[in-house]
């Protein structure tokens, strides 16, 4: 099968039509609406929940901007060990790496990179954006066959636009504020139509692809996947393959309703799956469990459908 | 399953039939006024979607296979049906302009019910009022759908694209057996039901109330051993007066066995709004306006409910898992 078809993928059979249906439930029950691709990278098996609709990127547009990043270090664009100074008056909000941080910071921009992806860092997301660029991103996703993926903002950009459109001072009173009628219409950065978008099959297309060595360059694909195994968070996608044999590397993605994570689990016998789960939550609640949780489940509910012979 | 690509077929389909009259892309797309890129991939979703190619593009010009010759009726008959559509609905539409169909919550009960027909009937007498039974969640897909022209919606629901009417509160108490310790006191803490049975609406009615109603009974330390889900009020009714569970419910009246006592610091409030999507018909606008106002100002009289100013002011301290773009 040509890489350009697996898209559209092998006929499924009623078992993982089965499964879609129970996955759905569970994403009830959780209270949140969900979109999961979920693709053996071998062999080109899926389960898939709304997997081909839009759906918010969130912190997950940092995945695309890596890979952009490798790409052009091994185009000899950009020198990954570049040193890059960001000062504190400068740097993008969050509550993780150098965005937590009170002093100038020197650091490569491949340091910069690990700290976006492991503890997704919005200042070093952008800092690595403003060397990459946000149209190269677009166009490596394009050179790449991701269709429906767009990156339209950075984090500064996003968090802009979030308390503009909110009328808040910080996240937090964006939060605070989602119950009032009207605010949530208004919140371009929760709008898939409207602010930096992919579609849960893309994503997993841009999984399979950095392990299969075909995003960039094999030692460019390998540091990817070190960052990703790396990453530091244990409530979503981790939480669902408790075992300690089976490796789950991946990306979140949140702003306020919207948790996502996309990524990789990889069992010891070799099989190795392409994970994408985009879910928005009914409740405006920043702790929600079971919204994280449920990432995990589903993936899990799918990978096992997956591994039935 | 369902692909993706079935919703917006008659699309994909308008496409390939332009495609196949000009046999050409550039002239296709500029007569349906869009680039010439995004047709291309229209093209390719659709040959992906049926599982045939419809053009063979390999010589210079654009030729249609012989799939694609077969395929070519069949999509103008959709089309054409497609068409038909359209021009009935707008038939109907504008005889539909003298109904409003709304939908309501089964657990408003009848003399609110009759209330707001009666005031509807009063301010709009030549309108046709089309009420139906339902919940929140149903309510969301059928506005979504154009099925119903407005709601009363329990909040917290997703209501983007929706216009809202005034935030309605109404707090909650707590339905007991008259004749147990609880009932003896004015008033009850959340607390002290220790881990007595619960008996709710069922979930699908309105899952983020739900949710938020589960979640606000342990926020305050009441954890039920287990919660009974009851379609009727009847049956939960039935439950209370066996001593079986507890009810969280507005004011009720006390009937024989059983009392109902309001909850110490209002710790739970239902949250009621009407929702109604925008008409393209001024005429139709202002029906559905003239409902929305009609029920919005029965609801705060004959149902007990008042008007929440604003949101009740959240305290939110996001964590660094839940942290801005995490």
């Amino acid at each position: 099968m040509s890489e350009a078809n697996r898209g559209a993928g092998p006929p499924r059979t009623a078992r993982t039509t089965d499964v879609a249906e129970r996955i759905r439930a569970e994403f009830r029950s959780a209270g949140v609406t969900g979109f999961l691709h979920v693709v053996d990278m071998d062999t080109g098996r899926e389960v898939a929940v709304a997997a081909g609709e839009p759906v918010v990127l969130a912190s997950v547009f940092k995945v695309p901007l890596l890979v952009t990043f490798h790409r052009q270090a091994a185009g000899g664009v950009l020198d990954p060990s570049e040193q890059v100074t960001l000062r504190p008056d400068e740097r993008t909000a969050g509550s993780t790496g150098v965005s937590a941080l009170l002093d100038e910071v020197r650091m490569s921009l491949r340091d910069l990179t690990c700290l976006m992806i492991t503890v997704s860092d919005n200042a070093a997301a952008d800092a690595v954006m403003d060397r990459v660029g946000l149209d190269a991103v677009n166009a490596a996703a394009a050179a790449l066959g991701l269709r429906d993926t767009v990156i339209e903002v950075d984090g500064r950009g996003l968090h802009e636009s979030l308390l503009t459109d909110a009328g808040a001072g910080s996240v937090a009173e964006v939060w605070a504020r989602l119950d009032e009628p009207g605010v949530m219409n208004r919140l371009r950065a929760l709008d898939p139509l409207r602010t930096s978008r992919s579609t849960p099959r893309d994503m997993t297309r841009l999984l399979s692809m950095i392990w299969r060595d075909e995003a960039a360059p094999p030692d460019g694909c390998a540091a990817m996947r070190r960052l990703f195994g790396l990453q530091v968070w244990p409530h979503r996608l981790s939480s669902g393959f408790p075992y300690d044999d089976v490796v789950v590397s991946g990306k979140t993605g949140t702003l306020p309703t919207l948790r996502n994570e996309v990524g990789a689990v990889e069992y010891p016998d070799g099989a190795r799956y392409a994970v994408a789960v985009f879910t928005r939550s009914l409740l405006p609640t920043a702790v929600l469990p079971q919204a994280d949780a449920v990432i995990g489940t589903a993936a899990r509910m799918a990978v096992e459908a997956l591994r039935r012979p | 399953m369902v692909s993706s690509l079935v919703v917006n077929l008659v699309g994909h389909l308008r496409c390939f039939v332009v495609v196949a009259e000009e046999l050409h892309f550039g002239r296709a797309a500029e007569r349906l006024g869009m680039a010439q890129p995004p047709l291309s991939q229209r093209i390719q979703r659709l040959e992906r979607e049926l599982g045939v190619r419809l053009f063979d593009r390999s010589s210079r010009r654009v030729r249609l296979t012989a799939p694609g010759g077969i395929l070519l009726d069949e999509a103008r008959d959709i089309l054409a049906r497609v068409d038909r559509v359209y021009s009935v609905a707008e038939r109907a539409r504008l005889g539909e302009v003298g109904t409003v169909r709304a939908g309501l919550p089964s657990d408003l009960g009848g003399p609110i019910v009759a209330a707001l027909i009666a005031a509807f009937r009063e301010r709009r007498p030549e309108l046709r009022l089309d009420l139906r039974e339902t919940g929140t969640g149903e309510q969301i897909r059928a506005l979504a759908e154009g099925a119903l022209d407005a709601g009363v919606v329990r909040h917290p629901c997703d209501t983007r694209d929706l216009e809202l009417g005034p935030m309605l509160g109404r707090p909650l108490g707590v339905l007991l057996p008259a004749a147990g310790d609880l009932a003896a006191a004015p008033e009850v803490h959340l607390a002290d039901l220790g881990a007595r049975e619960l008996v709710v609406p069922p979930r699908e009615e309105a899952p983020g109330a739900y949710d938020e109603l589960l979640a606000g009974c342990r926020r305050h330390g009441y954890g039920p051993a287990a919660v009974h889900e009851a379609r009727h009020p009847g049956f939960a009714l039935g439950l209370v007066l066996a001593g079986t569970a507890v009810a969280l419910v507005p004011r009720t009246d006390d009937t024989a066995g059983v009392t109902w006592r309001p909850l110490a610091g209002e710790p739970l409030v239902w949250r009621t709004s009407c929702a109604w999507r925008r008409a393209g018909d001024p005429e139709h606008a202002r029906a559905i306006a003239d409902f929305t106002t009609v029920a919005t100002a029965v609801l705060r009289g004959a149902a007990g409910m008042t008007l929440l100013d604003a949101v009740p002011a959240r305290r939110v301290v996001p964590r660094p898992s839940s942290g801005f773009l995490a």
